[in-house]
C-alpha cells in the first residue's frame, strides 16, 4: 500500500517527522518497507510535447521521436512505449539525468540511430508501479518546465506492509485512521451525499444477485450526462501517487476512491448493458458451462464454472471484483454511468484473480474483504465526484441489494484477561482510549469493556483480538521481559537424539564432512541404482512437482549424494568424503502417509588425504615414477567404507557386528556387503557399481554406504561393563595359514577363536601375502596371537601345547597349512 | 723407577687420556687401559710382590687413590660427554617447526546443521525438549488445525507440495490429496499438544517444503526451528524475555533486539522479532535495507483456536510459540551469499565451517 504524505496529511494531523512516523508504524504492526521522496533524481527531467513519431526502420518494436523540449531544435528519441501518439506531452529525461532507478541517460545508438533521452514512464520516475507505457501528461502541461515543479511532486511516499488481517488499512481513510490512532491524533474522512436530479435510479437499472453468499451486496448509481476528459491535475497526482495511471475522469475517480476508502468500483458505460423492461438488468451469478468474456485488457477468457460474473441478459459483462468486460468499458462517447459498488466473497475473487493470473488493486482488496457497510458511501463519493469533475447528473437513489446486512461484532474485554495474556497491567481508560482511537465504541469502561467493533475491522471477533489491538498501540516495547517460571519442566535430548548426534560425531572423527542434499529426487534413480520394490511398495510422488528432477521423494539418499560426488569432480575435487543424516520415505498401495525412516549414509573417493610433506618419510623421498600421486595415502577402497563403520560400531557400542556378501545391484559384485548387527541387516557398504556412476556422471572409484539410523540406535549400548585391564604379560606367536582363496578371513578367525581355549586372548591379521612361496589359487594369512591368564605371567612352555593343539585344529577345521611358524 | 712414581706416572697419561676422550666408548676404552683387568693399574701392582713387606702398605694406599682419583675423573668425563652427546643429539634433531602438522583432519558439520544445534542448545539450556514430527504431513496439521482458513492462497499448489494419497484406489486416481510437504514445522505443535498434557516446553528442528525455484535467496527446501510452551501463567512477557535472551546468546549481547506486531494466524497476538544490524550497529546500511534492524523470526501467543484444535484448556493455560529460519540466520551470521551453496555438496564449501 503506497500512501502519499501529502494526501495522508489532508485527511490526520501528522504531528511528527517521517523517519518518525515509520518507527512508529513499524513498532504497532504496520510495517514500512520503502520510503520513496518523488521529485528527487527527477531534476534533469522536463515535460515535452511528441512533435512527431515515426517507425524505426530496423525494429518492429521502436519508434522514432522528435520531442520539443522548449529548448529550440526538438531532440531525435528512439522510444519503445506503445501507448502515445504524436502532440502527446510527455516526461522527458535529458542526457545526463540519472533516474531514480539509477539509471542514468546517455546519448546513445539503438538500433543505429541515434536518441538524445528518454520518454518515462512513472515507474521510471519512482512515481508508481506503471511502467507499461508512457506518462501522457495532460495537454496544458507547459513543454519546457521541470517535471517535479510541473507535477508538484516533492512527496513523500511510503509503502506499507499491510498484513492479510487488516483490510482497513488497504486504504488512505483507513491509514488516517490508524496513523491517528497511534499517534494519538484525529483524523477527519470525506462523505457527504451527491445532489441529485432526474429519473431515479432504479426506474434506470435493477440488480439481481442469484447468490449472496459470494455477493453479499450489491449497489449501483447512475450517473448521466458525464463528459469523458482528462483528470483534474490533482486527481492525476493522487492515483499517480497511490500507483495507477491516469486514464480519465471517471476511470480516476473509481481509482481515487478505492484508493481514498478501500471500497473498488466499477463503472459500466450504461448504454452497453442489455436491458428488462427497458432497465439496464444485472445480474451477478457464477459462470455457466462455455461462456467466455472479453476482458478489457482484450483477452477472451473461458470461464471456470465456480467464476462469479456481473452480467447483463445478454452474459457476462464483468468478472466480479476481477476487471471488467471490453464491451461495457467506459470511453470516449459515455454519456451514461452505472458506478458499481459491491462486496465479494474474498476467496471467490481470490480464486478467480488466480486462476486467471490477474492480480489488481481491486482483486487484492475483495480478496483481503472488503466492508459490505461502506458500499454506500464510496457510490456516495464517487457520484459526487462526478457530478462536480464530469458534469454528470446523479440519478436519485442507489440501487441496494444487501440481503443479510453485517451488524457490529460485540465483545466484551476483561482486563483480567489482558494481564493473563501479556503479563501487564494496563488501566481500563487507558484501554478504552486506544480502542476508542481505532474507531470502536466502549462502554463500562472498568474491570469489563463492553466493545463494539466496526464492520471494517472483520479480523476483531474475540476477547483475545481486543487484547491484541491494545497491546500493540499501548507498545509492545513497554512490556517489561520475563522468563517463564515452569516449575514442572526439564529440558534436554532424548536417548534416540543423543545417540544421533553421538553417530554424527564419530563420522566427523572418521573424516567424513557432513552434507545435506534435497530430499526430492528423480523417479528414474531408482532405476538408475536397480533397486527393487517390495510388493505394493512405491515411491511418494508430488502431484505438481517443480522439475522432473524432483517429482519424487528420495527412497534413499545415495543418488543425491553420488551427484555431490559428481559436482565435486567436475569441479576438479577428488578427494571426497560425504556423509548425510537425513529421512528417506515409502510409501505402498493403501497407505495416506509414507514411512520415514532416518538414513546415515556416506560417500567416500579420490584418498584421505592431499600429497604432505612426510608422505616422503619412510616412503622415499619420490614415488616409484616421481610423480606427486605416489606419495599420497592409498586410493580409497572398501576397507576404507568397511573401516568407518567399524569404527561407528565402537562409537556406539554395538555388539555382533558382521558383513556378508549379498546381491546389491547398485554396488560392484566381489566388493559389496550387507551390514548386520545382532543378526539383523541394517544397512549396505561396498563400492559403488561403475555402471551407477556412469548414470550419475560420477568417477570410479566410489565407496558408500547406507544404514538405518533407528536400528544402529537400538543396537547401541549405553552402559559397558568393566572388564579387568591386563596385569600380567602376554606371550605372543605370530603365525602363517596358507588357505585356498575362497577360505574367507572371517571363517578361520571363527576356527582360531573356537579352537583358542580359555588362554587366547586376541588374534590380529596382519598381513595378506600371495606369490612367491605359496601355490597358486592359495593366500597366506598372518596372525598375531595374544595368550595370556588373567593371574599369573605365562610363560612360552606352558603355552606352545595349546598353541600347537590350536594350530592342528585350525589346519583341519579350514584346510589350512603353516607357513613358516612364529 | 719406584712402583709410586710409575704409578703417578700413569695417573698422569691416564689423566690426559680421560680428558682428551671425544666420546663415551674411547673413554671406556681408556678405563680398560688402565683400570681393566689387565690393564695398566694392574700390572704396575703385578711388582708388589718384590717390595719389601714395610713399604707394600704405602704402595696399596697409593694405589688407592690413584684408582678413585681416576674413576672419578672417569665419571665426570663421562657425565660431561653424556651432556655433549644429549646436546649434539638434540642439535641434529632440529625440525623447522613452521612445516604444517601431521593428522587426518575430522570432518566438519553442516552450517546448517551447526546453527540448528545451537540454536536448540540454547533453548535445552532453557529446560526445553526437542520434539520431532512427520516431514510428510496432513493438511489439517499443516494448516486446519493451525487456524488457516479453507480458502488460505498459502493452501494452494502453488504455495505447498501436495503428495499422491494411496489410501485407496479411488483418491489416488483423483490426484486429490490432503498429504503434503510440511510448510513449516509448526504441525509439531499441534501433534505435541495431542500426544502430551502441559506444561509443555519444545523446539521442533527440522526441514520444510515449499514449492520456490532455486536462487541466491530461496530454496525449495529448507530448515526452520519451532518453539512452543503451554503453562500456567505464561505470558507475552514471558515470550518477549525468552526471545531476547535466545537473541543474545545467537548474536551477541552487543546487539540491540526489538519486537514488533505482525501477523500470524496461529497466534494472536503475533509479533516478530529484529536484532540490530551486526555490520551498521544498527545506524542503517545496504545489509539491513537501511532500516538498521535485521528480522529474525516471528512469534506470538498461541491463539485460542489452535489450543481449540488441540484440546488444550484455554482458561487454565496460555503459551506461546516461534519460529525461524535456520538457512536466513545462516545468511545473516555467516554472509553466506547463495543459500543453493548449501546443498551441493562441494567440499570446499562444506570444509569452511
Amino acid at each position: 500500500m503506497r500512501v502519499s504524505m501529502k494526501w495522508l496529511q489532508e485527511l490526520t494531523d501528522v504531528s511528527v517527522t517521517v523517519p518518525e512516523l515509520v518507527d512508529r508504524l513499524d513498532m504497532t504492526g504496520t510495517a514500512v518497507e520503502a520510503v520513496h521522496t518523488l521529485g528527487e533524481g527527477l531534476e534533469g527531467v522536463v515535460v515535452g510535447q511528441v512533435v512527431s513519431k515515426e517507425a524505426h526502420p530496423e525494429a518492429d518494436k521502436l519508434w522514432v521521436t522528435k520531442v520539443d523540449v522548449g529548448d529550440g531544435e526538438p531532440l531525435q528519441i528512439v522510444c519503445g512505449a506503445q501507448n502515445f501518439e504524436a502532440g502527446d506531452k510527455v516526461p522527458v529525461a535529458l542526457v545526463g539525468t540519472t533516474l531514480p532507478g539509477g539509471l542514468t541517460i546517455k546519448k546513445a545508438k539503438l538500433r543505429g540511430v541515434e536518441s538524445f533521452g528518454m520518454n518515462c514512464s512513472a515507474a521510471e520516475l519512482g512515481a508508481g508501479s506503471d511502467h507499461q507505457g508512457l506518462q501522457i501528461l495532460p495537454q496544458d502541461a507547459p513543454v519546457g518546465m521541470a517535471y517535479a515543479e510541473y507535477a508538484g511532486s516533492s512527496d513523500t511516499v511510503l509503502e506499507l506492509e499491510i498484513t492479510p488481517n487488516r483490510p482497513d488499512c488497504l486504504s488512505m481513510s483507513g491509514v488516517a485512521r490508524e496513523v491517528a490512532a497511534v499517534l494519538g491524533t484525529t483524523y477527519e474522512l470525506p462523505g457527504g451525499a451527491p445532489a441529485e436530479a432526474g429519473e431515479p435510479a432504479d426506474a434506470l437499472a435493477m440488480v439481481e444477485i442469484e447468490d449472496a453468499t459470494l455477493c453479499p451486496r450489491y449497489t449501483a448509481r447512475l450517473i448521466r450526462g458525464v463528459r469523458i476528459g482528462p483528470s483534474p491535475d490533482w486527481l492525476a497526482e493522487r492515483v499517480t501517487a497511490a500507483g495507477a495511471r491516469s486514464i480519465n475522469n471517471v476511470v480516476d475517480i473509481t481509482n481515487f476512491v478505492m484508493f481514498e476508502m478501500g471500497q473498488p468500483l466499477h463503472a459500466f458505460d450504461a448504454s452497453t448493458l442489455a436491458t428488462t423492461d427497458g432497465r439496464a438488468h444485472i445480474i451477478v451469478r457464477t459462470a455457466r458451462e462455455g461462456e467466455k468474456l472479453t476482458t478489457l485488457d482484450g483477452m477472451e477468457r473461458p470461464l471456470a464454472s465456480d467464476t462469479l460474473l456481473i452480467c447483463d441478459p445478454d452474459g457476462p459483462v464483468a468478472l466480479a471484483g476481477v476487471m471488467g468486460g471490453e464491451h461495457t468499458e467506459v470511453s470516449e462517447k459515455t454519456v451514461d454511468i452505472l458506478l458499481e459498488s459491491a462486496a465479494f466473497h474474498p476467496a471467490s475473487v481470490s480464486r478467480t484473480s488466480r486462476s486467471l493470473s490477474l492480480i489488481s488493486e481491486a482483486s487484492t482488496r475483495f480478496e483481503r474483504g472488503v466492508d459490505p457497510n461502506g458500499c454506500v458511501a464510496a457510490a456516495d463519493r464517487a457520484a459526487q465526484l462526478m457530478a462536480d469533475l464530469c458534469d454528470g447528473t446523479v440519478a436519485p437513489g442507489v440501487i441496494d441489494v444487501y440481503p443479510t446486512p453485517v451488524e457490529p461484532v460485540r465483545l466484551t474485554l476483561r482486563l483480567a484477561t489482558i494481564a493473563k495474556v501479556l503479563g501487564v497491567e494496563i488501566a481500563p481508560d487507558e484501554a478504552a482510549g486506544i480502542l476508542e482511537r481505532l474507531g470502536m465504541t466502549v462502554e463500562n469502561a472498568a474491570a469489563v469493556l463492553e466493545v463494539s467493533v466496526p464492520t471494517y475491522r472483520p479480523d476483531i471477533t474475540r476477547e483475545i483480538d481486543l487484547v491484541e489491538e491494545v497491546l500493540r498501540v499501548w507498545g509492545m516495547e513497554r512490556v517489561a521481559s520475563t522468563l517463564p517460571g515452569g516449575r514442572q519442566r526439564i529440558g534436554g535430548l532424548d536417548s534416540s537424539q543423543r545417540w544421533r548426534e553421538r553417530i554424527g560425531a564419530a563420522m566427523r572423527a572418521c573424516g567424513l564432512n557432513e552434507t545435506m542434499t534435497y530430499a526430492f529426487g528423480d523417479a528414474a534413480d531408482i532405476e538408475r541404482l536397480g533397486m527393487e520394490f517390495a510388493p505394493g511398495e512405491a515411491l511418494v510422488e508430488l502431484l505438481d512437482p517443480m522439475s522432473t528432477e524432483q517429482s519424487v521423494l528420495r527412497r534413499t539418499l545415495l543418488p543425491g549424494l553420488l551427484r555431490s560426488v559428481s559436482y565435486n569432480q567436475r569441479r576438479g575435487v577428488r578427494d571426497i568424503h560425504l556423509y548425510e543424516m537425513g529421512t528417506a520415505f515409502v510409501t505402498g498401495e493403501g497407505r495416506k502417509m509414507p514411512k520415514e525412516r532416518k538414513m546415515l549414509c556416506g560417500v567416500l573417493a579420490g584418498r584421505w588425504y592431499p600429497a604432505a610433506w612426510h608422505d616422503a618419510e619412510g616412503a622415499g623421498r619420490h614415488g616409484a615414477n616421481g610423480s606427486s600421486d605416489a606419495l599420497r595415502g592409498p586410493e580409497i577402497n572398501f576397507f576404507d567404507g568397511k573401516g568407518v563403520i567399524e569404527a561407528l560400531v565402537v562409537e556406539v557400542g554395538a555388539s555382533r557386528f558382521k558383513v556378508r556378501d549379498a546381491d546389491i545391484a547398485w554396488l560392484q559384485p566381489g566388493r559389496r556387503a550387507e551390514v548386520l548387527l545382532g543378526g539383523d541387516v541394517v544397512g549396505w557398504l561396498g563400492e559403488v557399481h561403475p555402471r551407477v556412476l556412469g548414470a550419475f556422471d560420477a568417477d570410479p572409484s566410489v565407496v558408500a554406504f547406507e544404514l538405518a539410523v533407528d536400528a544402529l540406535v537400538r543396537a547401541a549400548t549405553p552402559v559397558r561393563p568393566y572388564v579387568d585391564v591386563p596385569r600380567y604379560p602376554a606371550v605372543e606367536f605370530d603365525v602363517a595359514l596358507v588357505v585356498e582363496e575362497a577360505v574367507t578371513v572371517e571363517r578361520v578367525l571363527d576356527a582360531v577363536r573356537s579352537a583358542g581355549g580359555k588362554l587366547l586372548d586376541d588374534v590380529r591379521l596382519f598381513d595378506v601375502y600371495r606369490g612367491t612361496g605359496v601355490a597358486e589359487g592359495r593366500k597366506s594369512l598372518a596372525f598375531a596371537l595374544t595368550y595370556r591368564a588373567p593371574d599369573r605371567t605365562l610363560t612360552d612352555e606352558e603355552v606352545r601345547p595349546q598353541h600347537e593343539r590350536l594350530l592342528r585344529k585350525v589346519a583341519s577345521a579350514v584346510g589350512a597349512e603353516l607357513r613358516g611358524a612364529e | 723407577m719406584g712402583i709410586i712414581e710409575q704409578l703417578h706416572q700413569m695417573k698422569g697419561q691416564a689423566l690426559e687420556r680421560i680428558s682428551a676422550a671425544q666420546d663415551l666408548s674411547g673413554l671406556d676404552a681408556t678405563r680398560v687401559e688402565f683400570l681393566g683387568k689387565k690393564g695398566s693399574l694392574t700390572s704396575i701392582l703385578r711388582g708388589l710382590g718384590s717390595l719389601p713387606a714395610d713399604e707394600r702398605p704405602m704402595v696399596g694406599k697409593v694405589s688407592n687413590e690413584v684408582r678413585v682419583e681416576l674413576e672419578s675423573a672417569i665419571d665426570t668425563r663421562r657425565e660431561e660427554l653424556r651432556t655433549m652427546e644429549l646436546e649434539a643429539k638434540v642439535a641434529s634433531d632440529a625440525v623447522d617447526v613452521t612445516l604444517p602438522g601431521r593428522v587426518r583432519m575430522p570432518g566438519r558439520e553442516h552450517l546448517i546443521e551447526r546453527i540448528t544445534r545451537e540454536v536448540v542448545e540454547i533453548f535445552v539450556g532453557l529446560g526445553y525438549r526437542v520434539a520431532e514430527g512427520p516431514e510428510v504431513e496432513l493438511a489439517y496439521y499443516n494448516f486446519t488445525a493451525l487456524n488457516t482458513p479453507e480458502a488460505h492462497p498459502a493452501r494452494s499448489a502453488s504455495d505447498t507440495f501436495y503428495v499422491r494419497d494411496l489410501s485407496s484406489a479411488e483418491v489416488s486416481a483423483t490426484g486429490e490429496s490432503d498429504v503434503l510437504l510440511r510448510t513449516h514445522t509448526s504441525p509439531a505443535q499441534v501433534r505435541v499438544m495431542e500426544a502430551q498434557k502441559p506444561p509443555i516446553y519444545i523446539v521442533v528442528p527440522g526441514k520444510v517444503y515449499r514449492p520456490d525455484a532455486p536462487d541466491p535467496s530461496h530454496l525449495p527446501q529448507f530448515t526452520q526451528v519451532e518453539g512452543l510452551v503451554v503453562d500456567e501463567g505464561i505470558t507475552f512477557a514471558d515470550l518477549k524475555g525468552t526471545l531476547e535472551h535466545f537473541c543474545h546468546e545467537m548474536f551477541g549481547y552487543d546487539r540491540k533486539t526489538r519486537i514488533r506486531p505482525h501477523f500470524f494466524p496461529f497466534t494472536e497476538p503475533s509479533a516478530e522479532v529484529d536484532v540490530s544490524c551486526g555490520i551498521c550497529a544498527g545506524a542503517g546500511c545496504r545489509f539491513c535495507g537501511n532500516t538498521g534492524w535485521l528480522e529474525i523470526l516471528g512469534c506470538g501467543m498461541v491463539d485460542p483456536n489452535v489450543f481449540g484444535y488441540a484440546g488444550v484448556d484455554t482458561e487454565r493455560y496460555t503459551g506461546f510459540a516461534f519460529g525461524m529460519g535456520v538457512e536466513r540466520i545462516a545468511a545473516l551470521k555467516y554472509g553466506l551469499p547463495d543459500l543453493r551453496m548449501l546443498v551441493e555438496g562441494d567440499m570446499r564449501f562444506l570444509r569452511q565451517f
